[in-house]
């Protein structure tokens, strides 16, 4: 009898229950499509990141990095002299030992630099240029079994390159600055030759020429063979700027930064098993002995901040949002009740007790809200999945969690609703409603 | 006459009409003036939002540091810091987060070599708010910042004091010695660098006015950063303004996406809570269909029942589009001061559009049910189906 009186409620007034069902299931794809984004963005946006470049730089313990950047007509000279020392190199075949850190999979990419001087032209028109020899293609193949693939342009998204990038397959075809390239009269496809440190002769292919907005603009890039046979260091590089995906840093992973000793078993472990910059910088040094793991902090900081904050700004549109929608819901379900005075007095003249009438109405309406939202859910999937493919060209995975979130939502929306509603119209006096006020 | 004199009448009874269904109805008048301000609240709140975040999110990014960068121009060595002031009044002030000069020398400190850098402390913080100190900044003359690198090398730190000496370009010697209050991690080159500030390098080498380089961070996109660098160019020959490629470009990248994402998000919210909004009218709206039938029994015509129904919508929405206005202005400060930690300036022309769209939504959505209302015959519904 119950269940008849359910069923036929919702079949006789299609059109009103179906109002229910639709808010009911626009905010359920609401709520659906906005903690599917919200639980994802932080992995998202820490990709769009990368672009800023390498967020960890390995060097040999007794390197430095001045030079590398600012160097001012030889003021810097001496501050990396020593440089000579076969120990301030990194050997080139135990790299792949940075694909199996604890942290491996969110190592996004990485590169090994050596930078060797190179002359170009004869007599007084000869001048130095920087030759920098690194990976582009380069194929890794794991104690594992896993192959990976790794190379220097996912690092540099900001170059803007012409032709072709360099290809570890092609020992001498080099990517040229586009001022040197310009100074030196060469374009896509040129063959120039340049003395290197033993003065021999070495001709290369220009492949392609790149605009970067920095110094690379007066260097060129090639392979790290090249490099190594020019520089007379076989198997060595000088640094390694690796990409990886982290996590913004909090109190732990500033005191583990200053000092690993200072934590307690329980937050060694704690920070080691997160992706903190330190962490992986800290793993890196543990699978290569004798190195120095810096972080960019002017990528890495920045990162965490822009994280924190994008994070912070979806967290607070959801919160609001579904606490809107469900505003929304609750409204509509005690309008939906409210109009169903004369229905509710008839049932009551017939002797439906309270209770009765308060759990047909309650389940009619829980129905029609978990049919609507079952829609609303499935509908939210596709706006999770058309928000992901459209901003970030990747699919927003929905996290299960979400189900849960959305059938509580529902439960408590709908009841908190209706109860007010309900409390209101069994007041009234059958009489009086059936009279028509 | 006889005409005027009927719209005369009618109007005071058609207000009358409105302000009793209006007080009549007073729960089921809440219920639909609720749905409109939640509506209109998150309308108003998202749109200011939307406004706001790409510059909110562009002021974030300077954490990454300069974008544009002031370099001596062809054989120039240097340039002059009276030049530099003269680029300052290119760049626009309300944007300007800072402009820091910097001055390279090549000293010795205990016959070690060291490369010193003279900046603006001040302003070095704001440019490249990723410096880490461990220690204070710089306050007072005399004081210095060591690099991380010399510090873990030389044992330097705050509390002691570095003797820097070298030759100036006159080839005459200087020596002084400094404090050093702090040391700066950035895991770049500036570990291996010392720094000092620019009035303590200039008083201690005898040379004035010399800048290497300068570097400015401004909350300001590529295209308006390509046009003020232009317009430097072209006005003082002795520069070359440079936009750092890899700050600015990255930017566009990442900034373009963030704010898609806000603007789907907004779109997808705002018209699935106009939905939300136009079904609780339609409910409303559908329940009355006994009054419609009395009134159009009573002898209203069809568009006199439709009238009255709009005009009743109208007056929901404009109510309920003020009132969400004011919560959406609270919604979207809650979000800005939480997230942003400034509050925003709301656009102000955005209430009147705010109240508009409420108005409209309200209205249309009025429309679909009023006109299945006014086809029933009277007799039908007033016997109740």
């Amino acid at each position: 009898m119950f269940w008849k009186m359910v069923t036929g409620a919702l079949r006789r007034q299609k059109s009103k229950r179906l109002m229910v069902a639709l808010t009911v299931g626009l905010g359920v794809s609401l709520a659906t499509a906005m903690l599917g984004v919200m639980f994802d963005v932080g992995d998202k946006v820490n990709q769009e990141l990368k672009t800023y470049g390498a967020n960890l730089t390995v060097i040999p313990r007794g390197a430095s990095l001045a030079g590398d950047k600012y160097r001012f007509e030889g003021e810097t000279e001496d501050a990396s002299a020593g440089a000579e020392d076969a120990e301030n190199y990194l050997p080139e075949d135990e790299l792949y030992k940075i694909k199996m850190i604890f942290w491996a999979f969110n190592v996004v990419d990485f590169a090994p630099f050596l930078a060797t001087r190179l002359t170009v032209g004869e007599g007084p028109e000869a001048r130095e240029v920087v030759f920098n020899g690194t990976w582009f293609n380069k194929t890794l193949e794991l104690p594992t079994g896993d192959k990976v693939t790794t190379g220097v342009m996912p690092l540099k998204s900001w170059w803007r390159l012409e032709g072709e990038p360099g290809s570890d397959d092609h020992f001498d075809g080099v990517m040229v600055g586009r001022n040197l390239a310009a100074e030196l009269g060469l374009g896509l496809g040129s063959v120039f030759t340049a003395k290197d440190a033993s003065g021999a002769r070495r001709s290369m292919l220009t492949r392609g020429i790149i605009e970067s907005g920095g110094d690379e603009d007066d260097e060129i890039f090639g392979t790290l063979a090249f490099a190594q046979a020019a520089a007379g260091l076989p198997g060595l590089a000088q640094k390694v700027e690796v990409s990886a995906l982290t996590t913004p840093e909090n109190d732990l992973a500033r005191r583990a930064a200053a000092d690993p000793e200072s934590l307690s078993r329980l937050e060694w472990d704690a920070w080691y098993c997160t992706a903190y910059i330190s962490s992986i910088a800290y793993q890196i040094e543990e699978a290569l002995p004798g190195t120095r793991v810096k972080p960019v902090w002017r990528v890495a900081e920045s990162e965490g901040a822009i994280m924190q904050k994008t994070q912070l700004l979806i967290v607070l549109l959801t919160v609001l949002t579904l606490l809107c929608s469900a505003l929304a819901i609750s409204n509509l379900v005690t309008a939906n009740i409210m109009e169903r005075s004369v229905e509710i007095g008839l049932m009551k003249a017939l002797g439906a007790s309270n209770l009765a009438v308060s759990l047909l109405i309650l389940a009619e309406t829980l129905l029609v809200a978990f049919l609507g939202g079952f829609v609303g859910y499935l509908a939210g999937l596709g706006l999770a999945r058309f928000i992901g493919i459209s901003v970030f060209g990747s699919q927003v995975v929905v996290k299960t969690v979400v189900i849960p979130l959305a059938v509580l939502m529902v439960l408590l929306v709908t009841l908190l609703g209706s109860l007010p509603a309900l409390q209101a119209i069994l007041k009234l006096k059958p009489t009086e409603v059936l009279h028509g006020r | 006459m006889g005409a005027k004199t009927a719209l005369q009448g009618n109007r005071p009874f058609l207000f009358r009409m409105l302000a009793s269904s209006l007080v009549r109805r007073r729960s089921r008048l809440l219920v639909a003036l609720t749905g409109i301000a939640i509506g209109a609240t998150v309308l108003l709140g998202l749109v200011t939002l939307c406004y706001d975040i790409p510059r909110q999110l562009s002021r974030e990014f300077r954490s990454y540091g300069a974008n544009l960068a002031f370099v001596p121009v062809g054989g120039a060595l240097a340039l002059d810091r009276g030049l530099l002031e003269k680029a300052r009044a290119f760049l626009p002030q309300g944007e300007l987060v800072g402009l820091t000069p910097f001055r390279y020398e090549s000293v010795r400190s205990r016959m070690l070599p060291y490369t010193a850098v003279g900046t603006d402390f001040t302003e070095a913080r704001k440019t490249s708010p990723f410096y880490r100190v461990e220690g204070a900044w710089p306050a007072r003359p005399g004081e210095i910042l060591v690099g991380g690198d010399v510090a873990e090398r030389t044992g330097l730190g705050p509390g002691k004091t570095m003797p820097l000496d070298g030759r100036n370009s006159r080839r005459e010697r200087y020596d002084q010695e400094f404090a050093v209050v702090g040391v700066v991690i950035t895991g770049g080159v500036e570990d291996e660098f010392v720094f000092l500030s620019l009035s303590d390098m200039e008083a201690m080498t005898g040379e004035e006015g010399r800048v290497d380089l300068a570097e400015a961070s401004l909350s300001a996109g590529k295209d308006e950063l390509e046009r003020i660098a232009g317009a430097i160019k072209a006005a003082l020959p002795g520069v070359d303004a440079r936009l750092v490629t890899q700050v600015t470009r990255s930017e566009e990248t990442v900034l373009a996406k963030l704010t898609s994402l806000v603007y789907l998000v907004t779109a997808v919210v705002l018209t699935l809570t106009m939905i939300c909004v136009a079904t609780t009218m339609m409910t409303v709206v559908l329940e009355r269909r006994r009054e419609i039938g009395l009134k159009k029994a009573l002898g209203a015509d069809n568009r006199r029942v439709a009238r009255e129904f709009l005009a009743e919508g109208l007056c929901l929405g404009i109510a309920g589009g003020l009132l969400g206005s004011a919560l959406g202005l609270i919604f979207a400060r809650v979000v800005s001061e939480n997230v942003f930690g400034r509050a925003l300036n709301p656009e102000l022309f955005l209430i009147p559009l705010t109240v508009l769209v409420s108005a409209l939504v309200t209205v249309v959505a009025c429309l679909a049910p009023v006109r299945r209302a006014v086809d029933v015959e009277p007799a039908l519904v007033l016997r109740g189906e």
